[in-house]
């Protein structure tokens, strides 16, 4: 995935697409957008960065899970978390440099303990007490479809495509406008870049 | 209650921020696995047995107690404790499963070996069984019990070193402060131990250098640490400010530093120097004793500093 950080306007929208798509507990964004102020008054601005979990070709979330409960997928390099195998160590959590992982530990709704329909729906894939982050909607990508935080962005800030293939979009733009991993000091190499 | 825990998440400004997940349970595991694996080597390496109990090795006793302990602690503290053996399954690459592998291997083999020694009457009752004493069996049993002793005291401190969110954390000084620091206080037991039973006076006075030059150690690689943080990273420079004169402070200068190193380093010295030597071993003993809280806090201080890095 590429991230335009130019183009974001910060409306949120990828976050609440994400939430709707998976119906995560409240408080678990997978996909939040943060505010990063640059310069100084009078010439100070805030950059919008979009994030999700960078699905890194060498994750240290996987490496540090002592369940293996993270795997890889190999066919597209998705990484997921396997709730059935997760005992709640947060070792993911204190590893990943994206601060991407969550962890589910009460469950609740809107009104407190009593859920609603939806929620009781929606919360029961949810274990409590094990680590949860964003699939890059692998249930789309497997049906061809593209993620929900990249399809709903009004901006098109969020572009999703195959890495590996140098003619596709992605590939061209990382090349184009120099795209840069996020902390690639961490070894982790990321699959989201971001241009600036 | 808090339903869920991201500490990156907590605030959408993007910054260095504190890590919340690990704290107080951790630093408990971290401390006694740390001095458990450290009796265990001391006695096997050193002799330095602490005498019997129930007619058992009161340092083995102690190891087993304190690491059953520590393993507990971190039971307790996951999110699915009825899965902990599942911790078991990720040795490639989890620090955390190869310290749990270790922790297991420790306490079966140094169990069974501490039974076979147990000493009654003046009689060993189960000094036939196969791995009893210095049997071949039993010198294996102690030598891969002792290995994995030495894994339990550095693991943990591993498991900070390899996190590359956490800058301050991602260092080998970690795992040796650890290690030092385990030995100083195992050394600092027998001190205590010293004072409760006679023992002879060469012996002492060389558990009392062991102890003076391992606190000195640990106190220049918290210095060295400190060092590295405040000039390798601007998150690990966040953390060392927190240490030395933010919210952790009383714990890692007062707590740590003061307490935990620099006054037991005076004891010990001092002690040693004694010339009543009934009032030198007093002065160890609290030496030792002082250290103990000392290696808890500097745990603590160094786990609740961490803080993430922005990644963008």
């Amino acid at each position: 995935m590429v991230i335009d950080l130019v183009r974001c306007v910060g409306c949120d929208a990828c976050t609440v697409a994400c939430q709707t798509e998976n119906g995560t507990p409240q408080g678990i964004h997978y996909a939040p957008v943060f505010r990063r102020e640059i310069g100084k008054y009078p010439q100070a601005k805030v950059v919008f960065v979009p994030t999700l979990c960078m699905h890194c070709e060498n994750p240290a979330c996987l490496k540090a899970c002592p369940t293996s409960a993270i795997s890889k997928r190999k066919k597209d390099g998705i990484v997921l978390v396997d709730q059935d195998k997760c005992c709640g160590t947060k070792a993911c959590m204190a590893a990943c440099p994206y601060g991407a992982l969550h962890f589910y530990d009460h469950q609740s709704g809107m009104y407190g303990d009593t859920l609603t329909p939806p929620e009781e729906y929606w919360l029961q894939k949810f274990q409590v007490g094990t680590a949860q982050k964003c699939t890059f909607c692998a249930h789309r990508v497997d049906r061809g479809e593209k993620p929900a935080c990249v399809v709903t962005c009004p901006t098109n800030c969020r572009i999703f495509g195959d890495l590996d293939d140098p003619q596709s979009e992605v590939s061209t733009l990382i090349r184009e406008r120099s795209g840069t991993q996020a902390r690639p000091e961490a070894g982790t190499n990321p699959s989201v870049y971001y241009l600036r | 209650m808090k339903r869920v825990a991201n500490p990156f998440a907590e605030s959408l400004v993007m910054g260095s921020k504190p890590q919340t997940i690990w704290g107080v349970p951790h630093s408990i595991w971290f401390f006694s696995m740390g001095i458990g694996g450290a009796l265990f080597l001391n006695r096997a390496l050193f002799g330095i047995d602490l005498g019997r109990v129930f007619g058992l090795i009161v340092a083995d006793v102690l190891s087993i107690v304190l690491i059953s302990f520590a393993g507990l602690v971190l039971i307790s503290d996951l999110g699915k404790p009825f899965r902990f053996l599942r911790a078991l399954m990720n040795p490639r690459t989890s620090w955390i499963s190869i310290g749990a592998i270790c922790d297991f291997v420790f306490l079966i083999l140094d169990g069974l070996w501490l039974i076979a020694d147990l000493e009654m009457g003046g009689q060993r009752p189960l000094a036939g069984l196969p791995w009893a004493g210095n049997s071949p069996l039993g010198i294996i049993f102690q030598v891969v019990a002792g290995v994995a002793a030495f894994i339990v005291i550095i693991y943990p401190g591993l498991v900070l070193a390899y996190s590359p969110s956490i800058p301050f954390w991602n260092t080998t000084l970690i795992p040796l402060q650890f290690l030092i620091f385990a030995f100083a206080n195992a050394v600092g037991i027998a001190l205590i131990f010293a004072f409760l039973v006679e023992v002879p006076r060469m012996l002492l006075m060389t558990w009392a250098v062991a102890e003076v030059l391992l606190l000195a150690v640990a106190l220049l690689l918290f210095l060295a640490h400190l060092l590295n943080g405040a000039y390798s990273h601007p998150a690990a420079k966040v953390a060392v400010n927190r240490l030395i004169k933010g919210d952790l402070r009383l714990f890692f200068v007062w707590g740590a530093l003061v307490g935990g190193l620099l006054v037991p380093l005076f004891l010990g010295i001092y002690g040693s120097l004694w010339a009543n030597p009934g009032a030198g071993i007093l002065l160890l003993a609290l030496s030792g004793l002082i250290s103990l809280p000392g290696n808890w806090f500097s745990k603590y201080a160094v786990i609740k500093a961490g803080t993430y890095a922005p990644f963008l």
